[in-house]
């Protein structure tokens, strides 16, 4: 009797491993994009172009009303961090975004405009700008708002030891003057962000800046709060963590949580733009498959950021009299890169990025092999049935919304087997032993496999569908099995192995178009190990200062590179997803930016 | 009982210790750390920035290290600190997250064993009844409906159509406290403490029923009939005790699969649990937090085979330990 309760015992810890191994399995890492159709829905879905101005008119219609609260769901829970040097989701955005401000910010044209900071100048050499900030802006607890908050922000960005506590945001403080010298201890002082006086504020840059605006477009934190906590405490202290204790400046304050359910956020009475409309904006945790139920009976009122209502829902929330649905472009795409080139295991071992050591992939290294490919896939077709027609076919890796975008420039590659076929004829893969396959211009036979992750349903369903294409033009294709996404990255980065094609999906910043990062042949999110000497070249002479001081310089530029991309092309774009907001018509004042949903929130107003 | 009672819980150490080793290698074997899977999300940070912190936080070291790091400081009491919630610490992750699924896993065994005992007992008696049959049909259906299929129709019908019941979370508004919390907790509780307990109840209902039919069936039932004890009497004394047992054996299992098996259910109500945490911190390799849990579990399930020993004996004190 006894000596079976062991059993029993070792059951459960065979339970416990086998729930970790499942885990493993099938569970997505990446919980930004979450869409669950397969794709069957042929009919054709009519588009809806943005409606934004229709909102716009409707809330010009009668006068805003004061009070009423408004309940906004996100599938997902922050991890918690609500501190803009810290965090690292879109969910915790989702209420920064609301209680912290910077001092610029971006239009609908992306272009840069006043915010914290009324006023800037530039001097000619783009090394330095003097911003002059708002007076009268207090932060949520009373106290004032000023340039000493800005070079706190700034400087703890900087210090070191930030890094080490967690922050990723280091773009934003290292290139100016004397990051390197404070960043390693050398010296307490900070010259990079210099106060000149309370309302004044200098940043210096020890290199003509080129972006300068967006430099300075980080989210201030209060330097009366957090100026003598280390920077290791900042994470784990209060003012990070707690609602009542999270302080900014923007129209609502952190008021009060129920960790992973809800975050409230209430008026800050004193906002310099002016009293918020509302009293209380609630963000609810609501499983995706109940949100729309919700949204129906009236318990939510708005469907946003990051994930918006899913494509396939579409139809359905349409019909919904009461909901108002705005549709835009979003920032990013998914692509199936090209292996071009493999680094060798001892650049792999050592972690060493360097294009000189690159072995060449056979086959993926050949661009007619790869623009072949390009014909053979049907990209409308997956747009129209995987996406139901809410995205676009883009041809070029910048964001359609940036003025860098070049329709004109790049190969359009729409679907057209005869041309993929004649391409690789052409290149010398030709079907030699009737087995209804291409074989190697040497005769042997052609396998191209296809790797591609978990997380993403849309993705995971697309990669099936980009194999038979290819099939259909005589290319072999091994469709791996999918990989959980961290295991998936590690392997994508480790590329000393045999893979030819991967999938992965980037969401772009809508700071800069600057391509520098993902496809310039240094950058280790070069997952194509694309090595272009020409694009190289390219991407360093837009912003090469002082000619790229002059933006139809920097679109003269970047318009030449997505020729050079689209024609070489280290990577075919698959789609750009659309972003579907939906919320109650009770809700007027709301004028998304391309960017995000959440735009002047003090001037949203309900209906009662 | 005492002595074998120490002796089950000094055995428990060496398991718990090889748990942890497994555990630890396992989730160390996985390709990928907690910084993999972040580092994709967003092309404009330094990759640097993560070689810095993968540094910082020790995982660039061996295996063997990294455990002994860690089952130093846990023998110090201390959990360590959660490497993708930003150094949040884990026990603080995990209080709030472990009342709440403790909350819900007594909440449904207690919905399971008033539902599944009185009808199993029922239907024992009365077979071929039309109690009995209901029952076993529900019992069929119970079991065959996957949990969060069930939950989602509750959510539709009882929550979105009819407003009966709340449909996600655990409380209406943050800042509730004192009587009208509670209740508020306990409505929140009732749709995934019913889809929770489905499946169980149906099994227990079957194994009640079956457990009493064969005891009443037994010799020393007859011999108690033939000296004329009364219906009841037979039945409370004699057969529920013995009846009882594989119950018992059940939940003592029950209480590890309760905690650890909520994760669907959890994630269709939006219930902050344990289970949810346990499976977002193995994908995204959050050690420290997978550790913590799995060591929980672990202890849980061991504390509930041993408190089914326990009861054996006292419900059948035939049952000796010494």
């Amino acid at each position: 009797m006894v000596k079976r309760k062991y059993g029993i015992a070792i059951l459960g810890f065979l339970f416990l491993l086998s729930m970790l191994l499942s885990a493993c399995n099938n569970e997505t890492a990446d919980p930004t994009e979450e869409e669950k159709e397969d794709p069957v829905g042929q009919e054709e879905t009519e588009e809806e172009p943005e409606d934004t101005d229709e909102t716009e008119e409707e809330a010009t219609n009668d006068s805003p009303q004061m009070g009423g609260t408004l309940t906004g769901a996100m599938d997902t829970a922050p991890a918690g961090v609500f501190n803009p040097i810290f965090y690292q989701e879109a969910y915790e955005a989702n209420i920064l975004d609301f209680t912290h401000e910077a001092l610029v910010s971006q239009n609908e044209s992306l272009e840069f405009e006043a915010n914290l900071a009324k006023d800037w100048t530039i001097n000619d050499d783009h090394t330095e700008i003097t911003l002059t900030l708002e007076e009268g802006v207090t932060w949520h607890d009373g106290e004032p708002f000023t340039a000493d908050d800005v070079v706190y922000t700034y400087k703890a960005i900087a210090s070191p030891g930030y890094i080490e506590a967690g922050g990723v945001r280091t773009e934003y403080a290292n290139k100016l003057v004397g990051y390197e010298a404070f960043n390693s201890g050398e010296t307490n002082e900070f010259e990079g962000v210099v106060a000149e006086d309370d309302y004044t504020v200098t940043f210096k840059f020890t290199e003509p800046n080129v972006t300068i605006l967006k430099d300075v477009s980080f989210s201030i934190i209060p330097e009366h709060i957090f100026g003598d906590i280390p920077i290791a405490d900042i994470p784990s202290h209060s003012a990070t963590l707690d609602p009542g204790a999270v302080i900014g400046t923007g129209p609502f304050k952190f008021q009060d949580m129920l960790e992973r359910e809800q975050y409230v956020l209430a008026k800050h009475a004193d906002y310099w733009k002016g009293e918020p409309y509302l009293d209380q904006i609630v963000w609810r945790i609501v499983d995706q498959s109940v949100m729309l139920g919700l949204l129906e009976n009236g318990e939510i009122d708005f469907i946003s950021d990051p994930n918006g209502v899913p494509a396939a829902d579409f139809e359905t929330v349409a019909a919904l009299d009461h909901i108002e649905i705005i549709e835009q472009t979003d920032f990013g795409y998914q692509l199936m890169g090209y292996k071009i080139n493999h680094r060798t295991d001892a650049d792999v071992d050592s972690g060493t990025l360097n294009q000189d050591n690159w072995v060449a992939n056979e086959d993926m290294s050949e661009q007619l092999v790869r623009q072949a490919m390009a014909y053979a896939i049907d990209r409308q077709a997956i747009v129209d049935n995987l996406l139901y027609g809410h995205g676009s076919v883009i041809n070029a890796p910048i964001a359609q919304q940036f003025w860098a975008y070049d329709e004109d420039a790049v190969t359009a590659y729409s679907y057209d087997p005869d041309q993929a076929n004649a391409l690789l004829d052409e290149a010398g893969y030709v079907d030699t032993n009737g087995d209804g396959y291409r074989e190697t211009p040497d005769g042997e036979e052609w396998v191209v496999n296809l790797n591609y992750p978990t997380g993403n349903q849309l993705r995971e369903a697309s990669a099936p569908i980009l194999a038979q294409f290819l099939e259909a033009v005589g290319i072999k294709i091994d469709l791996r099995q999918p990989k959980e996404m961290s295991a998936y990255v590690e392997d994508l980065t480790n590329d000393n192995s045999d893979w030819d094609l991967y999938l992965i999906g980037w969401s772009l910043g809508s700071g800069d178009p600057d391509p520098s990062g993902l496809w310039k042949s240094g950058a280790a999110y070069n997952f194509s190990r694309w090595n272009n000497p020409e694009s190289d070249q390219l991407i360093e002479e837009a912003m090469q200062a002082p000619d790229a001081f002059d933006q139809s310089y920097r679109e003269e530029k970047y318009s030449e590179w997505q020729s050079v991309f689209s024609e070489d092309l280290p990577a075919l774009l698959l789609y750009a997803q659309n972003k579907i907001y939906g919320f109650h018509e009770r809700l007027n004042g709301v004028n998304p930016m391309p960017y995000r949903f959440i735009n002047d929130p003090h001037l949203w107003w309900v209906s009662q | 009982m005492y002595k074998y009672i120490i002796r089950r819980i000094l055995i428990f150490i060496p398991m718990l210790f090889a748990l942890t080793i497994i555990v630890f290698g396992m989730a160390q074997l996985a390709p990928g750390d907690a910084l993999t899977g972040v580092s994709l999300s967003d092309p404009n940070i330094d990759p640097e920035v993560y070689e810095i912190q993968r540094e910082a936080y020790g995982l660039n070291d061996p295996i063997p290290v990294q455990y002994f790091r860690w089952i130093s400081s846990v023998a110090q009491g201390d959990l360590g600190n959660s490497l993708v919630f930003n150094g949040r610490s884990v026990a603080e992750l995990i209080q709030a997250r472990l009342a709440n699924t403790v909350y819900l896993g007594l909440f449904s065994l207690a919905i399971t064993i008033i539902v599944a005992i009185p009808i199993g007992i029922y239907s024992a008696r009365r077979p071929y009844s039309l109690l009995d049959y209901s029952a076993t049909g529900f019992g069929f259906i119970g079991l065959a409906i996957p949990n969060f299929f069930f939950g989602l129709i509750a959510i539709y019908v009882l929550s979105i159509k009819l407003g009966w019941f709340p449909a996600q979370g655990t409380l209406s508004t943050p800042g509730m406290t004192g009587m009208e919390a509670f209740i508020d907790r306990i409505h929140h509780m009732i749709l995934p403490g019913i889809t929770l307990g489905l499946a169980g109840t149906a099994t227990y209902m079957r194994y009640m029923r079956s457990e009493v039919l064969d005891v009443l069936g037994s010799d020393y039932i007859r011999t108690a009939r033939a000296k004329g004890m009364s219906e009841s009497n037979i039945l409370y004394k004699h057969t529920l005790r013995n009846a009882l047992i594989p119950i018992i054996t059940l939940m003592g299992f029950e209480i590890g699969v309760l905690l650890s098996g909520a994760v669907i259910t959890e994630q269709v109500f939006q219930y902050p649990g344990l289970g949810t945490l346990f499976l977002s911190s193995v994908t995204n390799r959050d050690y420290p937090v997978v550790m913590a849990i799995a060591m929980i579990l672990g202890i849980l399930i061991l504390v509930g085979n041993l408190l089914a020993d326990i009861f054996y004996s006292i419900i059948d004190p035939r049952i000796r330990y010494d």
